[in-house]
């Protein structure tokens, strides 16, 4: 269960860089792609934004979250351990949800792909694919 | 409590830590690319020239007014021109990403109405100048208007201008070149047919160019 915590807290680390390199490259000028084609497109777009506030900002809060639910996790004794996980599940859950609707506008609304974009969804869906077999080993039937 | 110190610690750490790297990263000095991605670039009969005929250099831009990025390298190439007046010759063409940029056609119809009065030039610098304030506006059209103004355009040809199919029809070939030379992103440039990724920097740009004028 540790190990696991351990490696959802490293995801959610890349996953906290990633979102913060955006925030910052978002206001200062092109954005490189270097394997996909349209990363300036992308993160240019109105899509790019909800109700003003830029996309990566909501990311990089639930990357701190899960972040913080992780390290608790690899540090917490006495009560059942793992609790806390069962969150990760929830949220890294909606955050599935809202990655695949943004990877479905770069395929097939805008024919456009950010790679930074790419790589924060697959981590996502790795953290949703570890949370749940860690909640299930807590709590062994 | 004390039991909540080594986490939230580690958690501290880990933000700045992370803060830390994508500054460095965002820092990171983007390369000059040259792709052969590009088929032959058609450029003919399109595009605004600025800059003599007699230029070693064409620097070809595929460029959208509402793009940021566009905004952001349009200081970078006027400088680029002001530091070689005789060697570099700048190609504008539109590619207005309309599907993400929804006002950038009404912008490149506003500089191409302002060029039939002979001031193409100065409005392309105001509506890029000016991107961040007319760009959040769905209807820019008064500020355009305005901007138009400013250079001593006549407001009723301008005006009777920006709904031309004739200049709507320039703006169309532009972005059908575009698509012949399979450009997916703005800015685009060219530099003498050369498909070329340039930083945003003025040195990047002048270190390219110093290099053809080597050749």
């Amino acid at each position: 269960m540790r190990t696991r915590a351990v490696l959802i807290a490293l995801l959610a680390f890349i996953g906290m860089v990633d979102a913060l390199f955006l925030s910052i490259k978002r206001n200062a000028g092109p954005i490189p792609c270097h394997i996909t084609r349209g990363c300036n497109d992308v993160l240019t777009s109105r899509y790019s934004a909800l109700a003003g506030i830029p996309i990566s900002w909501f990311g990089l809060v639930f990357y701190v979250t899960v972040f913080s639910l992780a390290v608790f996790t690899i540090f917490e004794t006495g009560q059942p351990a793992g609790n806390r996980l069962k969150w990760v599940f929830y949220v890294s859950g909606l955050a599935l949800i809202i990655s695949a609707l943004l990877v479905g506008i770069q395929a097939f609304t805008m024919n456009a792909f950010c790679e930074y974009c790419l790589l924060s969804a697959a981590l996502v869906l790795t953290i949703f694919l570890l949370s749940p077999h860690s909640s299930r080993r807590t709590h062994p039937r | 409590m004390s039991k909540a110190v080594k986490p939230l610690s580690i958690i501290v750490v880990a933000i700045l830590v992370a803060v830390g790297a994508a500054v460095y990263l965002s820092r990171q000095p983007d390369q000059v690319t040259e792709t052969s991605a590009a088929p032959v670039l058609n450029t003919k009969g399109g595009g605004h020239f600025r800059g003599p005929e007699t230029a070693a250099i064409t620097l070809v831009e595929f460029g959208d007014y509402q793009c940021p990025s566009c905004g952001a390298y349009h200081p970078v190439v006027k400088e680029l021109l002001n530091r070689y007046p005789q060697q570099v010759r700048l190609a504008f063409h539109h590619y207005p990403l309309i599907s993400v940029h929804p006002t950038a056609m009404a912008a490149a119809l506003a500089v191409e109405a302002a060029g039939e009065q002979g001031r193409y030039w100065e409005m392309h610098d105001l509506v890029f100048e000016h991107q961040q304030e007319w760009s959040a506006n769905p209807n820019p059209e008064s500020q355009f208007l305005a901007l138009a103004s400013r250079i001593g355009l006549n407001a009723n040809a301008f005006m009777q201008a920006t709904r031309s199919p004739h200049l709507q029809d320039r703006i169309l070939q532009d972005v059908v070149r575009a698509r012949e030379a399979n450009i997916d992103a703005v800015p685009t440039f060219f530099i003498n047919g050369e498909r070329i990724h340039v930083p945003l920097s003025i040195n990047a740009f002048v270190d390219v160019i110093e290099a053809r004028l080597h050749k």
